[in-house]
C-alpha cells in the first residue's frame, strides 16, 4: 500500500511539474503574441545556453564569426567546439554512448552515421518543431531544400537532420598542365588512365597524373564512385558484402593502379588534406575529390594553381558515370535539455541567408534558392564548377557508405583492400579478406 | 591493543585510493573482456566466456599488432639504450660548456610528445618534408618514410629514439657520477687500459641503472600511443598498428568494448612479462656480482 501511495505521490508531483512547465510555455507564448504576429519568436529561449560540436569544415568558417549575431538575435549563448574530422566522429560517439552528454547540437553526415544514431535513439526527431507553426521562422522555407538532401536525414517519416550543404565529387584538373601535354579532359575511365599516364611519363615523373585519397577508410568515400561506375556495390541483394565481386575488384585495381603508377608515392598516407595540398601545389594534374574543395583550389593565398582549375563529372566507366551526393547536416541530441533553443540555432544556421553566403564562398548549398539567386549567378566565380556540380547531382547515387550500422569498421575493411591495390599487392586476396571482415560486421548487427 | 592496530589505519586512505583508481579498473577490464559489448549497435552486453580470447587466435590483425609492438619496442629500446649509454659515457668527464651541451641534449624529453610527433610527421612528408629535401640536396634519393609499410616503423623508431634517448642518458649518467672512485684508482695502478676499465669495471657497475632505465622505457615503448596515433594512426593500412593503437580502434572506432578489453588484458600481460624478465636479468647480474665478490675474498 505504501508503495502505491508513493507512486501516486510521485505521479502527482511530476504532472504538477508538467503543468507548471506547460503553463510557463503558454504564458511565454502569449507574451510573444504581442510582439510577433506569427507566434514565432527568436527570443523565446532567451538566456539559455547550448553546446554545439562541429567538424573542421569550410562551412564552419562561415558561421563561426557570425555566432555573435545569433546570440544577439536570440539571447541564447552558444559554445561552439571545433574538432578535426576523425577526432570529431570519435568524440561525438563517445559523448552519445556516455548517456550524460551536455551536447545539444552536432554536425552529422546522415549517409554516414544516421543508421547508428537512429538505432541507438541518440537523435531527436525534428518534426515536433517542423510541424509546430510557433516554432518555425516564417521565412525559413523548408521546401527550398533539395528533397534528396532532406531525405537523407529521414527515417520512418521523421526528419533527424537538416542539411547544411549538399556535396558531390568532381574531377578537377589543372588546365595549364593538360594544355602543356596536349591532353583533353578525360570522358571515360580509359581516357582518365591514358591522361594520367601521358602526363606522368612526359614530365619524367615530375608531375603526377592524378592524386586521390589513399588513406584506408578515408579513401572509400571517393573510391565508391569508381566502384559504382565499374558496376560494383557495397553489398549484394542477399545482404552480403560484395566488395570482392569481379566488378569491385576491377574498380579497386584501377583505383590502385592510377595512384601506384601515376600518382604521389605518399598516397597510402594521404587523406583529403594531403591530396588536395598536392593538387594545389601544382604537383598533380588531376584530382577526384569532394566538390566543396573548389574554394581551396582557387584560393590565391594557399593555392599555386588558383587561376587554372577546371571541373568535370566523373569519367564514364563500364557501368556509366555514377558519382555520389552526400551532405552534412545538423541534428539535436535526444538527451539535450535545450531542444527549443537548439532548433532555433539549426534554423538560423541553415537559413537562406547563411546558405547564400556559403554558396558565394563556394560551399554547395542544399537550398535551391542559393543556386538560383541572382547574386550568386552574377558573382559565380566558376560557372564550370556550377555546371559540373549540377550535372553530377543529376547522375548521383545517394549511397556512398556501406549500408551497415558500424560504418567505420566496414570502411576500414574496404580501405585495407584499397591500400593493398595502391601498394601493388594481391588485390583479389585483399578484397576477399575485406569482404570477410565486412560480413563479420554485418553478422554482428 | 588499540595502539598496535592503529598502524594499519594510516596507510588505509592510500590503499583505498589505489583500490579505486588502479585495482578496480584492472578488475573491471578483466570482467569486460569476458563479455560481448558492442556500443555501435545498442550496447547490449552478453556473457561470452573466453570466446573473445579464442577469437584473437584467428585475428590476423592482432598478430600483426603484436609483431609491430615487438619490432617497435626492440628497435626503439635498443637504439635508446646504446645511444643513451654512449652519450652518458661521453658526458661523464669535464669539458668546457658541458652544462650547456647537456641541457641541449635534454630538450627532447621536455617537449610534448604530440607536438614532437606533428613536427616529425611534417619533416617526414614525402613531397614537402625537410628530411627528403636535405637528402635530395646531397644527391640521395627521397624516402617514403611514413607512407610506406617498409619504412614506417624505422621512421617511428627514429622519432622515439630522438625523444627518449636523453632519459636513458640522464639515468645512466647519474649512476656513473655516483660510482665509488677506489676501483678506478686501483685499476689505474694495475695498469688497465681505458677499454678494459670500460668493459670490466664501468659497464658492470652501471648495469643495474641501465636495466632500470630500460625497464622504464620498455613499459612506455610497448604501450606507445601518442607518437603513432599522431603520425600514422597505425597506417599505411595496419603497417604501424601496435597493440595499443589496435585497442583504440577496436574500442573507439568500432566500439567493440569487450574485444578491446580483451586486447587490453593481453597488453597488460605483455608489459608484466617483459618486466619480470628484465627484473630477472637485473637480479641475475647482481647475483653474479655477489658470487664473484664472494669468491674473491
Amino acid at each position: 500500500m505504501r508503495r502505491v501511495a508513493l507512486i501516486l505521490l510521485a505521479l502527482t508531483v511530476l504532472s504538477g511539474m508538467a503543468f507548471a512547465n506547460g503553463g510557463q510555455e503558454q504564458s511565454a507564448g502569449n507574451d510573444q503574441a504581442m510582439t510577433a504576429a506569427e507566434g514565432f519568436n527568436w527570443k523565446a529561449f532567451e538566456g539559455e545556453s547550448i553546446n554545439v560540436i562541429v567538424n573542421k569544415h569550410p562551412w564552419v568558417d562561415i558561421i563561426q564569426p557570425k555566432i555573435a549575431e545569433f546570440e544577439k538575435l536570440t539571447g541564447i549563448n552558444v559554445s561552439l567546439d571545433v574538432y578535426p574530422e576523425d577526432q570529431f566522429r570519435t568524440k561525438r560517439t563517445v559523448e552519445m554512448v556516455s548517456g550524460t552528454s551536455v551536447i545539444d547540437v552536432f554536425m552529422m553526415m546522415p549517409g554516414n552515421s544516421l543508421a547508428q544514431y537512429y538505432t541507438n535513439d541518440w537523435v531527436e526527431p525534428l518534426n515536433q518543431f517542423i510541424d509546430n507553426k510557433n516554432m518555425v521562422w516564417p521565412e525559413y522555407d523548408l521546401a527550398d531544400f533539395y528533397p534528396s538532401a532532406l531525405g537523407a536525414g529521414e527515417r520512418d517519416g521523421n526528419n533527424y537532420t537538416v542539411p547544411l550543404l549538399l556535396e558531390t565529387s568532381l574531377l578537377a584538373y589543372n588546365k595549364d598542365i593538360l594544355a602543356k601535354y596536349g591532353v583533353s579532359v578525360p570522358q571515360t575511365m580509359d581516357e582518365l588512365e591514358a591522361a594520367a599516364k601521358t602526363i606522368y611519363e612526359k614530365s619524367n615523373g615530375k608531375t603526377y597524373g592524378i592524386t586521390l585519397r589513399g588513406k584506408k577508410a578515408s579513401a572509400t568515400s571517393q573510391w565508391v564512385d569508381f566502384l559504382h561506375s565499374f558496376g560494383g556495390e557495397w553489398i549484394d541483394d542477399q545482404g552480403n558484402a560484395a566488395i570482392d565481386s569481379p566488378e569491385a575488384i576491377a574498380a579497386t585495381k584501377f583505383y590502385g593502379k592510377l595512384l601506384r603508377e601515376y600518382g604521389p608515392k605518399s598516397a597510402p598516407s594521404n587523406s583529403w588534406y594531403e591530396s588536395i595540398s598536392i593538387f594545389m601545389q601544382g604537383e598533380a594534374a588531376m584530382i577526384y575529390d569532394a566538390s566543396v574543395f573548389r574554394p581551396n583550389y582557387e584560393d590565391p593565398e594557399s593555392s599555386q594553381i588558383a587561376d587554372s582549375v577546371g571541373y568535370a563529372v566523373i569519367p564514364e566507366g563500364p557501368a556509366g558515370r555514377v558519382p555520389h551526393i552526400s551532405n552534412w547536416g545538423l541534428a539535436i541530441y535526444s538527451g539535450s535539455e535545450h531542444k527549443g533553443a537548439s532548433w532555433l540555432f539549426i534554423q538560423w544556421a541553415t537559413s537562406k541567408k547563411i546558405a547564400l553566403e556559403g554558396q558565394l564562398a563556394g560551399i554547395p548549398s542544399a537550398r535551391a534558392s542559393a543556386w538560383n539567386d541572382p547574386e550568386f549567378k552574377k558573382a559565380d566565380p566558376s560557372p564550370e564548377w556550377t555546371e559540373a556540380s549540377k550535372k553530377s547531382y543529376e547522375l548521383a547515387s545517394p549511397i556512398w557508405n556501406p549500408p551497415v550500422i558500424n560504418v567505420g569498421e566496414a570502411r576500414d575493411a574496404a580501405g585495407s583492400a584499397i591500400v593493398a591495390a595502391i601498394l601493388g599487392e594481391d588485390v583479389d586476396t585483399a578484397a576477399r579478406e575485406a569482404a570477410k571482415s565486412m560480413n563479420k560486421v554485418i553478422a554482428d548487427e | 591493543m588499540v595502539e598496535k592496530r592503529v598502524k594499519y589505519l594510516f596507510p588505509l586512505p592510500a590503499l583505498i585510493v589505489m583500490g579505486i583508481i588502479v585495482i578496480f579498473p584492472i578488475g573491471y577490464n578483466l570482467v569486460l573482456s569476458l563479455y560481448r559489448w558492442n556500443l555501435a549497435s545498442g550496447g547490449h552486453t552478453s556473457f561470452v566466456g573466453l570466446s573473445n580470447y579464442v577469437g584473437l587466435l584467428h585475428d590476423a590483425r592482432f598478430w600483426n599488432s603484436l609483431r609491430v609492438t615487438a619490432l617497435f619496442t626492440t628497435g626503439a629500446l635498443g637504439g635508446e639504450v646504446v645511444l643513451g649509454t654512449l652519450l652518458a659515457l661521453f658526458f661523464h668527464r669535464e669539458f668546457k660548456g658541458k652544462g650547456l651541451v647537456k641541457a641541449i641534449f635534454l630538450f627532447p624529453i621536455a617537449a610534448t610528445p604530440v607536438a614532437v610527433s606533428l613536427i616529425w610527421a611534417m619533416m617526414y612528408n614525402y613531397d614537402l618534408g625537410i628530411i627528403n629535401h636535405m637528402l635530395t640536396s646531397i644527391g640521395l634519393p627521397r624516402s617514403l618514410w611514413l607512407a610506406s609499410p617498409k619504412t614506417v616503423i624505422p621512421a617511428l623508431i627514429i622519432t622515439d629514439v630522438w625523444q627518449w634517448t636523453p632519459l636513458i642518458l640522464l639515468i645512466v649518467l647519474a649512476s656513473l657520477e655516483s660510482l665509488p672512485q677506489d676501483p678506478f684508482e686501483s685499476a689505474h695502478v694495475d695498469g688497465a687500459s681505458p677499454l678494459q676499465v670500460l668493459i670490466y669495471l664501468t659497464l658492470p657497475m652501471v648495469r643495474p641503472a641501465i636495466v632500470v632505465a630500460a625497464m622504464i622505457r620498455s613499459i612506455d615503448a610497448i604501450k606507445t600511443f601518442d607518437l603513432i596515433y599522431v603520425m600514422t594512426q597505425g597506417g599505411p593500412d595496419v603497417a604501424s598498428e601496435n597493440l595499443n593503437i589496435y585497442i583504440f580502434h577496436k574500442g573507439f572506432s568500432y566500439f567493440r568494448m569487450g574485444e578491446a578489453s580483451t586486447l587490453a588484458v593481453v597488453l597488460f600481460m605483455l608489459v608484466l612479462i617483459v618486466n619480470i624478465l628484465l627484473a630477472m636479468l637485473r637480479n641475475a647480474g647482481e647475483g653474479a656480482r655477489r658470487r664473484k665478490g664472494g669468491s674473491a675474498t
